[in-house]
């Protein structure tokens, strides 16, 4: 008995269904015909996929993160179409309670397993659960594991802002070389991303087109700064030095520290919470916490950037080089570039 | 005959928790637990640009999302002597605001509910109510697609807990409607502060966000929806439970710890910093006619049985976190902080025994609430609602100021930080006193240290024996049956707690049901 057959069964929810199902399809840039696909998986699923999600060294941020979606509702999420057997926030259980739901679901198999924070390399007793060095937890739950997603800034490459502290942190692809890993990184997790994600893999049963550091192409294919409302003001020189100067309201905010020239998201387009908001447009620079380099090489967020090094030899200021110096396209072309250089010298750092 | 029990991890918190206890003739008489996280944000923070810290530090938590961003940006205002204008301070506050409208019912419905319903008995209601029925035949599909997670697996259900068909029906369709709701509250503040949890918008000096008529209209829209929610659904259950079927659980004081509490006060309601929503102050030995000052020079943070470096018990100002895990006597990465030398509970009771509202105080003296694990979601109940209101108020206030054209939202003369400084930043965070520190030499941190409610709540026995909180509010809990000791998580969760902790060895000396000092 599937709960997905159920949804699809009322009139109402089919419509939300299936609208799920076509955004999916859109996501990846599947023909439209792929979301009748979605639908004919996910009811066809004989039941709702088994889902273990391990907390590392987390704030739970993801996990609340994926508790704020709206469409489709949490409780869709959590009850309708996910069969979520461990995650420690949320579950009913405690204890040894808990760790066995966990034991029967790595015996049965064929799970998503999804992580969320890092794991400490520098001493195995920063994080331990049931007595266990998390590090062990996720290898050992891993091995059955039909698909690895991790979540968040911490859960991937070098451990976002616990890979900057003294406990090392790091994420999921340090530890797991045998198997594809599916990376979804920013701080927190966006919602939409896992849950497209889960969605295609179940549809498909394979991962999603990724880049070289295991994002799918969907959601971190094009430069923030490529999309974001702002780039005109950027292109003019216009920056932001002044929050209160209403006439600066829609500028530029590389010199407040924006990483948008060399972060790769769909922020711009895919906004946050419900498309309430999204950091530029609320006047923040973004910090780049979908890209490897958060936050160590990211750090420090809020500084005035005036001058990009581009390659070893060129050097080019940002406070020149919107009016005079490079023209128009100039300056697109060399903070895209930038943007590439950038995650090229942290892959060679990986 | 002594048993041991050992649950690890406690599950519906934030962060990795461990608890042992001793029962002996059916109450626990020691306790045992231990933080199992580490990660070190105060040593990532050394050396860097100030005014990265409101941003790092809201990493710490992603349930209190918002809360140490907002305390580290108070700390660095003090820091950088930045004068944030009225917008930046209401634009915080609605932030803040909205979190906590989500936070407090999430507590109670998603992480604590589970512990007091049979949810099974759904299957036996009868009624006609459509929507109840409705919510019936959910949990009936899945019950029998055979596949309950994350329902369960659980703790059976006691003698406290709560198994008619109508009541637990309509509280598991408030616990879906909650889930809605939250995520609701989350969207709230995202509108003000970019996205939520980890918002974007507060920084030293104020916010980035201008609070353009468009987003305020959202917000109030959304603040309407929340209100009515919070006045119709959560605070007559948690009245319905706590002096319904919990009412035992209430008059007995279960999970009542040692009557000493502390309020930094939060939510300024002008640019008077003493003008709080939630007022500042100190309970000593429950004694609730002598609310006195916070003296923030009597906080001292103690390691002995901590995963750090041995010292002699440091201010936070001067405080260290040098991680050493070989220690002996150590079992725990929370430390022991304490208010001259008293382990004091803070949170949402803290608050309303310091501040003393009518509503509140009716539930204490009317009914006999005592302290405990009852009286802490009532006293969450209650603020929420006090906020409600509150945030209203701000939100008229900052729409006036927006259309008047001269809303400014931050402190910009004083952005770049100054050569060298020392900050602080007191405020409550919904699980209670929440304060950051800061030292900053050549325009970088030479020293942050945090101390966060959870580590008030449940630290470790301090280095002349005092126990946490916790620790002190687990002994004398009835544990009927140690294969099931749902009394002790229901008796943790109480604290909500928020971060790694730790509970550790107890003397059973302190097996007493506590009584108010009123009149």
């Amino acid at each position: 008995m599937d709960i997905l057959k159920e949804l699809v069964a009322k009139e109402i929810n089919r419509r939300d269904f299936t609208k799920l199902c076509a955004a999916v399809a859109a996501v990846f840039g599947m023909p439209k015909a792929f979301s009748k696909d979605i639908a004919f998986a996910a009811e066809n699923a004989m039941k709702k996929p088994a889902v273990i999600w391990l907390e590392g060294q987390d704030c739970a941020g993801c996990s609340e993160s994926l508790l704020a979606s709206i469409n489709p509702s949490v409780a869709e999420i959590v009850l309708d179409t996910l069969s979520i057997r461990y995650h420690e926030t949320i579950m009913a259980g405690s204890g040894y309670v808990a760790e066995k739901a966990r034991e029967d679901t790595i015996k049965e198999g064929g799970y998503v397993l999804v992580v969320e924070g890092s794991i400490p390399t520098a001493d195995d007793r920063f994080c331990m659960i049931a007595e266990k060095p998390f590090r062990e937890i996720l290898l050992e739950t891993a091995k059955n594991a039909a698909v690895i997603i991790a979540v968040g800034s911490c859960a991937t490459f070098s451990g976002g802002i616990p890979g900057a502290t003294p406990s090392k942190g790091r994420g999921v692809t340090h530890f797991i070389k045998d198997k594809p890993v599916i990376n979804l990184p920013s701080c927190p997790l966006k919602p939409s991303r896992l849950v497209a994600t889960v969605m295609y893999f179940l549809a498909s049963g394979k991962a999603p087109e990724m880049d070289k550091y295991g994002r799918p192409l969907a959601f971190y294919s094009t430069l923030l700064h490529e999309n974001c409302p702002r780039r005109g003001h950027f292109e003019r020189g216009e920056f932001v030095t002044d929050w209160n100067d209403s006439g600066q309201r829609e500028y530029c905010l590389l010199l407040k520290g924006c990483k948008g020239p060399k972060t790769y998201t769909d922020c711009a387009q895919v906004w946050w919470n419900d498309g309430a908001n999204f950091c530029i447009n609320a006047g923040a620079p973004c910090s780049g916490c979908s890209q490897p380099e958060f936050y160590n090489v990211f750090s420090p967020l809020y500084e005035k950037q005036q001058t990009f090094n581009i390659g070893p030899n060129t050097t080019v200021n940002l406070d020149t080089v919107g009016r005079t110096m490079m023209g128009v396209a100039g300056a697109g072309v060399i903070v895209h570039g930038l943007g590439r250089l950038a995650s090229k010298s942290n892959d060679e750092e990986e | 005959m002594v048993q041991k029990i050992k649950i690890d991890p406690v599950t519906r918190i934030e962060g990795h928790l461990a608890i042992e206890v001793e029962v002996d003739g059916g109450k626990v008489t020691n306790a045992w637990s231990k933080g199992t996280m580490f990660r070190g944000f105060e040593e990532l923070l050394k050396g860097r640009d100030p005014r990265d810290a409101s941003y790092v530090t809201d990493r710490v938590c992603g349930v209190c999302s918002g809360s140490h961003q907002w305390a580290s940006a108070l700390c660095l205002d003090d820091a950088f002597d930045a004068d944030v204008p009225d917008g930046g301070r209401l634009v915080r506050n609605l932030i803040l605001g909205a979190q906590w409208l989500h936070d407090h019912p999430l507590h109670f419905y998603h992480l604590s509910a589970l512990d007091y319903i049979d949810v099974m008995a759904v299957a036996k209601y009868k009624g006609n109510d459509a929507g109840l029925n409705a919510v019936k035949d959910k949990i009936l599909k899945l019950v029998k697609a055979q596949d309950t997670a994350p329902l369960t697996p659980r703790y059976e259900p006691d003698e406290f807990s709560v198994d008619d068909p109508e009541l637990v029906t309509m509280a598991v369709a408030h616990y879906l409607k909650a889930l809605e709701m939250q995520a609701k509250a989350k969207k709230m503040g995202a509108l003000l502060g970019g996205k939520m949890p980890h918002s974007a918008s507060i920084v030293v000096g104020g916010v980035t966000m201008y609070p353009e008529m468009q987003y305020l209209d959202q917000y109030r829209s959304l603040l309407t929806e929340q209100t009515a929610f919070i006045e119709n659904v959560y605070v007559p259950d948690v009245v319905t439970f706590g002096t319904g079927p919990l009412f035992p659980l209430a008059k007995a004081g279960i999970g009542a710890a040692a009557g000493h509490y502390l309020s930094f006060g939060g939510f300024q309601n002008s640019g008077d910093k003493k003008d709080l929503l939630y007022p500042a102050g100190v309970v000593i030995d429950s004694d609730l006619k002598n609310i006195k000052a916070v003296d923030t020079d009597l906080i001292k943070e103690y390691v002995k049985h901590a995963w750090y470096d041995d010292n002699k018990g440091l201010h936070p100002s001067q405080g260290e976190t040098a991680v050493n895990p070989d220690k002996k006597d150590a079992y725990s990465f929370i430390k022991s902080p304490r208010y001259e030398g008293r382990a004091m509970e803070v949170g949402p009771l803290a608050r309303m025994l310091v501040a003393q509202p009518d509503a509140f105080m009716k539930l204490v003296v009317d009914y006999g609430v005592k302290p405990g694990a009852v009286a802490r979601h009532a006293a969450r109940a209650v603020e929420t609602l006090a906020l409600t209101q509150q945030i209203l108020k701000w939100l008229d206030e900052l729409t006036v100021l927006v259309a008047s054209g001269k809303c400014e939202i931050h402190a910009t003369a004083t952005w770049e930080g100054p050569e060298s400084g020392t900050g602080v930043g007191l405020t409550e965070a919904p699980r209670g006193a929440l304060g950051h520190w800061i030292k900053i030499k050549d325009k970088k941190i030479e020293n942050y240290q945090l101390v966060v409610p959870s580590t008030w709540n449940l630290s470790p026995r301090d280095d002349s024996g005092v126990l946490g909180p916790v620790e002190q509010a687990l002994i004398g809990a009835p544990v009927p049956d140690v294969e099931n000791p749902i009394n002790l998580v229901r008796i943790v969760r109480s604290f909500d707690p928020c971060i790694s902790c730790a509970v550790h060895v107890i003397e059973p000396n302190s097996n007493r049901i506590l009584k108010f000092k009123i009149g």
